[in-house]
């Protein structure tokens, strides 16, 4: 059932070594938490993509299959599922996630801009 | 739109001894601020503690009683 959504989600996934699905695109987020998650990685100063899937609901049904994680947006860093920024933030303060995004990007990190009130 | 009643109810389905806390964010009862504490999360990573609480959530968040939650989860000690 819906392989080939599967499929073109897992390259996507690949391609991509910080990855949102969201409400909305970068330069257009149509969702609070979706600006919120792109205000976010902006922040850490790493190269992402966002991918719409608003109007997508087939799409949505898969990810949310995929990842057992009901709600919008999703995150991915190097091709495992981290939910959104109420996981990424509590990471980010305890410098795991810093962690993460170094292994995944094969350099190490400048500091962050500045610790952003996520709400 | 689900009240917290109902809301607190469908999370103590599932972790029994739960303290949630509840703060609808835009008054329009269906966009929430949920914090969960609960003994159920020990031994539990931070991710599969939310998908816990968003299983419990999950047919209020199929049939849109719950559009959006920003959740917080808490290991109860005692």
């Amino acid at each position: 059932m819906s392989t080939d959504l599967q499929e073109e989600i897992g390259r996507e996934v690949a391609a991509n070594k910080v990855l949102v699905y969201g409400k909305g695109t970068k330069t257009a987020p149509r969702c609070g938490f979706t600006l919120e998650t792109i205000q976010f990685f902006d922040n850490f100063g790493v190269p992402f993509e966002v991918i719409d899937v608003l109007e997508n609901m087939p799409k949505r049904q898969a990810l949310a299959d995929m990842t057992d994680w009901p709600t919008l947006p999703k995150v991915f860093i190097d091709g495992k599922f981290y939910g959104d920024t109420d996981i990424l933030g509590p990471m980010a303060q305890s410098g795991e996630l810093k962690t993460v995004l170094e292994t995944a990007f094969g350099r190490p990190l400048g500091e962050q801009k500045q610790t952003i009130n996520l709400h | 739109m689900i009240d917290d009643e109902s809301l607190t109810g469908l999370i103590r389905a599932r972790l029994p001894d739960a303290d949630v806390r509840i703060f609808d964010r835009t008054g329009t009862m269906d966009h929430f601020n949920v914090t969960v504490r609960s003994r159920g999360f020990a031994g539990h990573p931070l991710l599969e503690q939310h998908k816990i609480v968003y299983a419990a959530l999950s047919d209020a968040l199929k049939d849109g009683r719950v559009h959006a939650v920003e959740l917080t989860t808490i290991v109860s000690e005692a």
